[in-house]
């Protein structure tokens, strides 16, 4: 039967519908705002296939999908490269692709890079949880990771004469190519509950990132952290370890600290806890943090909070239809 | 401590952290919430999101639309205008929440804690050890007593932190070490001096001690309680638990099932906080040293 979707042969590994800006207003409840890591180069996969930028796509995380297509179709896949194939046939990325109903994608492991966006004309059209469509697996809201067997149902066509556009160059992230990553780090808001040489340590550290990472954090392994006083002499209700604080809000670039285990936390966070988060990565690192890979390094750039807005403000101008070229 | 003027920390470049004062105190938790209302009610340009905690509230702005130091003066100025007298009455809905002490559910979680992990004291006797309780029927007796007040909700979605509105049901236990990897949805616990209701099967470090039918969250938004979110509580709402036996739990749990369930909430009141704590003080009277005999308590526990 012919309809408007797509249908999920091989699911890869927890592939999932994510849209901007995410599940917004249910934060105090306990609510992530989830949505995708990279939102740069799933903006641009959206503006390929002639979608408004932050319509519904496809994360893929480390292994890819294989999809049948129910229906004629644009899409583009941007982010890291896992050889999308379109009935076995590679295709380019960053780059608007016409598919027709009954072709097969499939996307395989990332070579290098750990997210690939996938996104269809007309965007996939689940039904939003909570006001938003993106998935916030680990607790099964606005649905789950992809599986086998199921359809993603897709949005009505876009506009049907949309010609085919590709990234111009200068547009696209670049992957770590020497699997070293420099990623823009604001202190606060506890950075006073380490010691003021620890402050300057952090940001000369490589930190290696660990197979323990998810959508909800990305640990670290590194130098061990050292307190300040004020770790020690505080109040019974902080709790013992020198970590351990009132319970707080955390931002979403935290890099929480429990125990001496640094976690940055990601989109699918949680949103408060008793740990102190005496740094945050901004936005517009967070695309880095989309891509690196378990194995690979950190190492922090220190960055003011309007180096960290400026920063910001010029992805945001990279994800424009300025950026697409006609091919 | 409430501090003269609020704290703020940057939480990178879209996030501030406004802290009212340091340490686990009510007139400090309310005035966190009297500051997230004011902020909500002047609808200031730029601000999406607040998360009220303890002693503290975490803000998403729009630096588009209002900067870092723009925002902490909106803030500052709201905080003065609030002034440090009288706090202005506080819409807070009223929950009775059913629930089954010691039961079956949450023993045998406890029990498989015991035999894979650690062979520690069954959760509802440690507790009754630690703040000198006579006996389990005391506990019940005591833990049902209070009104809680949803101090903050937060790490799971619905996942609530409670403080009891009587000190003299105030409790303190220690958490897991190591924490479970599992509790049963809907199990009730106790960790440090705020207790919490499990929205879901999670795992979890709060000493357990009972269990309710009544879901707390809900993806599937079955039930009328839930058509506005799939978490029940808010922060500054209260909880009031209702001791129930296990033949009324099994004719709640079906009534859950069967979609029927219609929570039991009380929308109509406002909480009066002048008027809590002129009754506070006036029981507190003569519980001076139980009170302080608490404090030494959450100092051991934590």
């Amino acid at each position: 039967m012919s309809s408007d979707s797509v249908h999920v042969l091989e699911p890869g590994l927890e592939t999932a519908v994510q849209e901007l800006p995410g599940r917004i207003g249910y934060w105090e409840q306990g609510f992530p705002p989830s949505g995708p890591v990279d939102s740069w180069s799933f903006r641009l996969a959206n503006l390929l296939v002639g979608n408004a930028r932050d319509t519904a796509a496809l994360e893929c995380q480390f292994l890819g999908p294989t999809l049948r297509l129910e229906r004629d179709v644009t899409l583009a896949v941007t982010g890291a490269d896992m050889s999308p194939k379109l009935d076995d046939q590679p295709i380019a990325m960053w780059t608007s692709v016409k598919a027709r109903a009954g072709q097969v994608l499939a996307l395989s492991a990332a070579l290098s890079g750990a997210r690939s966006y996938i996104a269809f004309s007309g965007g996939i059209a689940t039904e939003p949880v909570l006001g938003s469509r993106a998935v916030f697996h680990m607790a099964r809201i606005g649905g789950t990771a992809l599986q086998a067997g199921t359809t993603l149902p897709l949005g009505t066509h876009g506009d049907p004469a949309f010609a085919p556009k590709t990234v111009a160059e200068d547009a696209r992230p670049t992957l770590s190519t020497d699997r070293l990553w420099r990623v823009e780090c604001v202190p606060g808001p506890n950075d006073d509950w380490l010691t003021p040489d620890f402050n300057e340590a952090f940001f000369a550290a490589e930190w290696i990132i660990q197979g323990k990472s998810n959508r909800t954090g990305i640990r670290l392994t590194g130098p061990e952290f050292q307190f300040a006083e004020r770790a020690f002499d505080k109040k019974p209700e902080h709790g013992q370890d020198p970590s351990n604080i009132l319970d707080h809000g955390y931002p979403l670039g935290a890099v929480n600290l429990a125990g001496q285990t640094p976690i940055i936390l990601i989109n699918d966070a949680p949103s408060t806890g008793g740990f102190i988060n005496p740094f945050t990565v901004p936005s517009g690192a967070f695309w880095k943090l989309g891509q690196a890979r378990p194995g690979e390094k950190i190492s922090f750039v220190r960055t003011s909070v309007s180096e960290a807005q400026d920063l910001a403000r010029r992805l945001d101008g990279y994800a424009s239809p300025a950026s697409l070229r006609d091919v | 401590m409430i501090y003269q003027t609020p704290r703020f920390l940057p939480g990178g470049d879209r996030f501030m952290e406004v802290e009212l004062g340091d340490g686990m105190d009510f007139v400090l938790n309310f005035r966190v919430h009297s500051l997230a209302s004011a902020i909500r009610e002047e609808k200031i340009k730029g601000v999406i999101e607040l998360v009220p905690e303890l002693a503290s509230m975490m803000v998403s702005y729009d630096p588009a639309q209002i900067s870092y130091d723009d925002l902490s003066k909106e803030i500052t100025r709201l905080h003065e205008a609030a002034g440090q007298g009288e706090i202005a009455d506080l819409p807070s809905r009223l929950f009775s929440i059913p629930v089954l002490y010691f039961d079956p559910w949450t023993d045998e979680c406890i029990e498989d804690y015991r035999a894979k992990v650690a062979a520690k004291t069954p959760d509802p006797d440690l507790i009754c050890e630690l703040n000198n309780v006579a006996d389990r029927a005391a506990l019940r007796r005591l833990h049902a007593s209070s009104e809680y007040w949803v101090a903050a909700l937060g790490f799971w979605p619905g996942l609530c932190s409670l403080m009891p509105l009587d000190d003299r049901a105030r409790l303190v236990a220690p958490k897991y070490d190591p924490p479970r990897t599992w509790t049963p949805k809907g199990a009730i616990g106790l960790g440090g001096a705020l207790t919490c209701i499990y929205p879901d099967q999670t795992p979890g470090g709060y000493q357990l001690l009972a269990r309710t039918p009544v879901p707390t969250f809900d993806r599937e938004q079955r039930l009328s309680a839930f058509k506005d979110s799939l978490a029940l509580f808010r922060p500054g709402d209260r909880v009031r638990f209702q001791p129930i036996e296990r033949e009324e739990y099994d004719w709640i749990e079906a009534r859950v099932e069967d979609g029927s369930y219609q929570h039991s909430i009380i929308e109509y009141q406002m909480f009066s906080v002048d008027r809590y704590q002129s009754w506070r003080s006036d029981i507190s009277r003569g519980q001076q040293s139980d009170i302080s005999r608490g404090q030494e308590q959450v100092e051991m526990a934590q």
